[in-house]
């Protein structure tokens, strides 16, 4: 029988088991990572780095996950912290930059595919669009979940995703053939 | 345009798997070193069952030594031995359920503890 999160986690808090909280990252890397992944842009080496950040803290900070919410949900906010944090040292949040990095992009040389069509006018949306996007649309969060991971009000997550979808459908419009 | 749930799936199903390719070992290696339980507490703890042993074995045997109160332990009536074995038994069984609630998470969840 499969261990659940919660066993696991529960096997890492009783006897600080470290193979518990192995299997515990090898079942969350990929979704941590490509949410990382999302979230800088497709920029795989810092990624990675903000990934393996983010399950450090996890181990460090075991102890304050109460099982209130999904492992995965406590793990994705850990993460986007990890992201912020970044960011902020990297001076990214900002407009400026968002608006610069938008321009800078020219649609004609993405990949006619749809999947990179997407992933591209994925990345063209501003970053708080992105993200709940990303966690709600991509990674099956509820608009709570999604509020909890942000630290945002629900509304303001209903509120992005609705005007990501909008922008991504416009955007994939253009697009396509005809 | 697309609808909602068509731009949903195509969303989801764009999400590629990405191979470990040695992440979780890094992560691993990263981790500080797990705490282990003092060498000195497990020779205290051995040490004071011993000298418990040893007091309950001076008492037994009434200051007169271990052999005599052994002796005298084998003239008591066989009901009360019975009695004074089984309840060493619940004695020990209690420690071992207690013990194996602790260490198994299984168990754990049913007795519905936080964690």
């Amino acid at each position: 029988m499969e261990l659940t999160d919660a066993d696991l986690v529960a096997r890492v808090l009783a006897d600080e088991d470290q193979h518990a909280f192995g299997e515990l990252v090898r079942r969350h890397q990929s979704s941590v990572r490509g949410l990382l992944r999302q979230l800088t842009r497709t920029d795989i080496a810092l990624a990675d780095d903000l990934a393996q950040e983010a399950f450090l803290r996890a181990y460090k900070n075991i102890r304050s996950f109460r099982g209130e919410a999904r492992f995965s949900t406590w793990l994705y906010r850990i993460a986007y912290n990890c992201f912020r944090e970044d960011a902020r040292r990297r001076k990214e949040l900002v407009g400026v930059d968002e608006e610069q990095w938008q321009s800078e992009q020219d649609p004609q040389s993405v990949d006619p595919g749809l999947r990179h069509d997407l992933m591209h006018a994925l990345s063209l949306l501003p970053l708080n669009e992105r993200t709940a996007v990303v966690l709600c649309c991509q990674n099956g969060l509820s608009h709570d979940e999604a509020a909890r991971v942000l630290e945002i009000p629900l509304g303001t997550v209903k509120t992005n995703v609705l005007r990501g979808r909008e922008k991504l459908k416009r955007t994939l419009a253009a697009w396509a053939p005809n | 345009m697309i609808d909602d749930e068509t731009l949903d799936r195509q969303l989801r199903e764009t999400v590629p798997y990405i191979d470990d390719d040695g992440f979780t070992a890094r992560v691993m290696a990263s981790l500080p070193a797990a705490r282990r339980e003092s060498g000195w507490l497990r020779a205290a703890i051995l040490l004071g069952l011993a000298l418990i042993g040893s007091g309950v074995a001076y008492l037994i045997g009434a200051g007169h030594g271990v052999r005599e109160g052994i002796i005298e332990l084998a003239n008591f009536p066989i009901w009360l031995l019975l009695v004074f074995a089984f309840g060493c038994g619940l004695v020990v069984g209690a420690f071992a359920v207690i013990f194996a609630i602790r260490k198994t998470p299984e168990v754990r969840d049913l007795t519905r503890l936080e964690f």
